[in-house]
């Protein structure tokens, strides 16, 4: 397949330069106790992680209809409109976020530099930072990589929804440069499903550019894992979206332990028509009424 | 000081611990993950409460619920499925429990003798194993499966492929029959009766399996069973029973003590008498953080095949020939799906019932899941996505299309056509024991823990053998499906899924490729013994491996007995005593 060929060497060029990489990742992995104690962080971070925090879900919109198409703008816009529930009826999108930023236990000293290099390949490509969402207080001229780099400088640990959105996008605009503006605020939501799934090929196969720029970021030991992880993760990313959309997530009351409507999954598949059972009657017999073997 | 001091309360460990328990030995059981006491009050029937690797209450992480799962690196497309918590992986096990094929023991002398990993055959014959593997079979107990919607659809299949039944527990050829399973046959209403809070599907009015379709989410059925009366014979509902009660049952037993959220950090060892011995351990209690060191003069390692490398590699125990961990065989499975314009009864009844048997390349079996678990393995493939990318591979063969994950419409569709209108079969590979695959230290940041495994699987550079009898069995399970109806067959051609897992601590006649010596003791280390799936010398041939490892670790309870507390062996001289036992439920309530 050919990719349509930005200058992804440039960015792994400047990700070399470590301009971010080093200096986010190195003391978090000399010493990785010493920052548990956050630094006093500027009040600008605050008023950021909002807005990051909506380019990620609107990311991570655009994937999880590509396992659950559903009747809403992200499959539309993927190409596959579908008349009955889908993933984000099943809320498979806030299933993704909680899973990553609250519990997949992935470490700051790789999401970190990881981040850094991906603010690179942003800052390269020219990513917008998501108009309309910036309170008038910030300075117009603020791009995506400025704002990556002040949480970076703040010594944030950036959220793993975030660092997988950032992949993604960067990983999109390959796919089809076009995909810069648009509708939504992802570019990776942007795109058709056979263009998803060529951003997909790429992290999977992995595209060796890709993984050049991700590696550079990378202090040792960790160089040269990079490739092993971008094919964990573009697999870890469709499965558990097929997981999270089909599943009683959504609608689960976890206090009163049971949900407290049909879930998706649910309706879609037919599944326990009645609700939770204790006992089937599907007893059918004994194959050739053997109950019991010899040796 | 204790006698014995087990690692792990898995699908082995226990093992150990009841058969010495019953010998009288005071036994120590150490289980890092939770101690999942009343299954009514921690589980729910829910996937993705039980099962999500992340947050579920079948995991593998610490007790504490709140706090994340235990991170292992995977350097490749990959999943681990191991659990924590007492009754280890066997907590979502299938219960089924087929025998080792005869042709991976030393001295087997069929036809098809070359037909298997030859270079790394058990350091013994079948016949020495048998009497172990009829004891474990007489304690779970083992019986024959009955027989759901889901299993008559199979063997219509198999029928159809003309593939002969067998009707014995040892396997000599190409077959297929219901699974000989650890799940108590259905009696009284199981398995007649559809419904919830129906005092006929209660303990005692329902006996065994009450065909609920939730082995995946661990077995308490049926309703208000005493533990050791649940139909499927994890070991939580087996072998841990009857290690906390042995004098109840054995005459002269004493009681194991078990102790769960206690990660064992440290085996340490002394040198006595110019050999390396083992001594004692420390451990860290999940909940408080605080260490306690125990001495102990056996020291039974049954982490499993991912953890127990790690903690031998964590505490620099000897690895002079650098087999430590090495040698990780996995059945590289592989997933095809059936999709019929019929009922097939996927999501009831026992997850897997039916299987088939191809000696020297491997089985197959057939497997119901829920409806995310069902889409999750559907998209879990090392060959892209169908219809877009191949991701280098995309096998084509009797299946629909080019092997790959179903994505958009199509991934929708398939579960839209109704999850009991499908059929999965898991593709069981014999595959070979090869030193690339492996585990060893992550350079990742430690946990509390010391120093995180890492998993490292080749998929795309298997042997010759295993890959070749990956493709026939892929092969035969497309064709059953297609025999017994099915509309649209796709294989998914999955990436490893380490979970019949085994081998990677692995016993063997030479010193030069295994860890253990034909006794499961370590080879450099004395009085370490290994008792979980790692101790295995090869991957069995394809059947699922813990019955095997339970019938070695009851061995390894006999030879540990001999060597160290100057007893006799008992297998060959005793009748075992069912985990059923009255005496047993009655000691628990
Ligand atoms: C979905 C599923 C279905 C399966 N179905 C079947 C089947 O039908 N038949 C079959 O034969 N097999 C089946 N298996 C495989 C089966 O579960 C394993 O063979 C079996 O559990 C292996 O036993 P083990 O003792 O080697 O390891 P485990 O059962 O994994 O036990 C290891 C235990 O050690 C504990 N541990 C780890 N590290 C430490 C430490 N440092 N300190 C203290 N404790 C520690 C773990 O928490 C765990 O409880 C299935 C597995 C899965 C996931
Ligand atoms: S189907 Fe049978 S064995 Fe499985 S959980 Fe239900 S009662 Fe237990």
């Amino acid at each position: 397949m050919s990719v349509p060929s930005r200058d992804l060497g440039r960015r792994a060029f400047l990700a070399r330069m470590g301009v971010l990489g080093a200096a986010a990742a190195v003391p978090a992995l000399v010493a990785p106790s010493a920052t548990a104690t956050p630094s006093a962080l500027s009040p600008l971070v605050g008023l950021l992680r909002p807005v990051l925090a909506e380019l990620s879900r609107d990311t991570l919109r655009g994937l999880v209809v590509m396992v659950c198409p559903g009747p809403d703008a992200y499959s539309r816009a993927q190409g596959t409109p579908r008349a009955e529930a889908g993933a984000l009826e099943a809320r498979g999108d806030d299933f993704m976020i909680a899973a990553l930023d609250g519990f997949v236990p992935f470490p700051d000293q790789l999401a970190t530099p990881l981040a850094a290099a991906l603010a690179t390949a942003v800052d390269d490509i020219g990513l917008p930072l998501p108009t309309g969402l910036l309170a008038p207080l910030f300075p117009p001229v603020w791009t995506l990589d400025r704002v990556l780099l002040e949480l970076l400088e703040n010594d944030e640990a950036l959220p793993l929804s975030l660092v997988v959105a950032l992949l993604l996008n960067v990983v999109a605009t390959q796919v089809n440069p076009l995909a810069l503006t648009g509708p939504f605020l992802a570019p990776f939501a942007r795109l058709s499903l056979e263009q998803k799934c060529r951003a997909f090929e790429l992290l999977e196969g992995p595209d060796a550019e890709l993984v050049a720029l991700l590696d550079a970021g990378l202090p040792e030991p960790l160089r040269s894992s990079i490739s092993g992880l971008l094919t964990f993760l573009a697999g870890a990313l469709l499965e558990f979206s097929a997981f999270g959309s089909y599943n009683e997530w959504g609608v689960y009351d976890a206090s009163a332990r049971t949900v407290t409507e049909r879930p998706v999954g649910w309706q879609l598949s037919g599944y326990q028509p009645d609700g939770v059972v204790d006992g089937w009657a599907d007893f059918i017999g004994y194959y050739q009424d053997r109950t019991e073997v010899q040796a | 000081m204790r006698d014995v001091i087990v690692i792990g309360a898995g699908g082995g460990g226990p093992v150990v611990a009841k058969e010495l328990a019953a010998r009288g030995l005071d036994v120590l059981i150490l289980e890092a993950g939770p101690r999942h006491a009343d299954p009514d009050r921690d589980w729910t029937h829910y996937e993705n409460d039980a099962n999500n690797p992340l947050t579920g209450f079948l995991r593998f992480g610490p007790a504490g619920r709140e706090a994340p799962a235990w991170y292992r690196e995977t350097p490749q497309n990959s999943f681990i499925w191991q659990l924590s918590g007492v009754g280890g992986t066997t907590q979502h096990y299938f219960g089924n429990c087929p025998r080792a094929y005869p042709g991976v023991f030393q001295g087997y002398d069929g036809a098809d003798r070359d037909a298997y990993d030859t270079d790394h055959l058990f350091p013994f014959g079948y016949e020495e194993l048998a009497p172990y593997f009829e004891w474990v079979e007489a304690t779970l107990p083992v019986q024959t499966a009955a027989m759901g919607t889901k299993e008559q659809v199979f063997f219509r299949g198999c029928e159809g492929i003309g593939l002969p039944v067998q009707t014995t527990k040892t396997t000599t050829e190409d077959s297929f029959r219901p699974q000989q399973n650890a799940i108590l046959q259905p009696g009284g209403f199981a398995g007649k009766v559809t419904g919830r809070d129906d005092p006929r599907l209660r303990y005692p009015q329902a006996t065994g399996c009450t065909f609920c379709g939730y082995c995946m989410q661990g077995c308490s059925k049926p309703a208000g069973a005493p533990r050791n009366l649940a139909a499927k014979r994890s070991t939580d509902n087996s072998y841990v029973p009857m290690a906390l009660t042995a004098p109840s049952w054995a005459a002269g037993g004493r009681a194991a003590e078990l102790i769960a959220d206690a990660v064992v950090t440290r085996i340490h060892t002394t040198e006595r008498g110019g050999e390396t011995v083992a001594d004692g351990v420390t451990w860290r209690v999940g909940a408080t953080g605080e260490t306690h060191r125990e001495d102990a003069r056996v020291v039974v390692l049954a982490a499993g095949c991912t953890e127990s490398p790690r903690l031998w590699l964590n505490s620099r125990l000897p690895n002079p020939n650098d087999w430590v961990g090495r040698g990780y065989t996995d059945h590289f499975f592989d997933w095809v799906i059936g999709l019929f314009d019929e009922d097939t009864g996927s999501t009831r009844g026992a997850a897997s019932a039916a299987r088939a048997e191809f000696p020297g390349r491997g089985g197959m079996e057939n497997v119901g899941l829920t409806p995310g678990l069902q889409q999750f393995a559907a998209v879990f493939s090392d060959s892209g996505i169908r219809g877009h990318y191949a991701n280098g591979r995309g096998q084509e063969g009797p299946w629909d299309g080019a092997a790959g994950r179903m994505i958009g419409p199509e991934l929708k569709d398939a579960l839209m056509n109704g999850v009991d209108r499908l059929l999965n079969i898991l593709v069981i590979t014999d595959d070979d024991v090869e030193a690339q695959n492996r585990v060893t230290l992550s350079a990742l940041p430690a946990d509390e823990h010391g120093p995180v495994p890492k998993v490292a699987f080749h998929q795309r550079k298997r042997s010759a053998r295993t890959l070749r009898n990956r493709e026939f069995v892929s092969a035969r399970a497309a064709e059953t499906l297609r025999a017994a109806g099915a509309r649209k067959v796709v294989r998914v051609d999955w990436p490893p899924l380490l979970l019949h897992v085994q081998s990677s601590m692995r016993m063997g006649a030479s010193d030069a490729d295994s860890v253990l010596d034909a006794n499961a003791e370590a080879r450099w280390v004395k009085r370490l013994f290994i008792a979980d799936n790692s101790a295995l010398a090869n991957s069995l041939g394809g059947p699922n491996p813990t019955l095997t490892s339970q019938a070695l670790a009851t061995r390894t309870a006999e030879k540990i007995f001999q060597t160290y507390f100057g007893g006799d062996p008992w297998v060959h001289a005793e009748a075992p005593v069912v985990s059923t036992d009255a005496r047993v439920t009655a000691a628990l309530t």
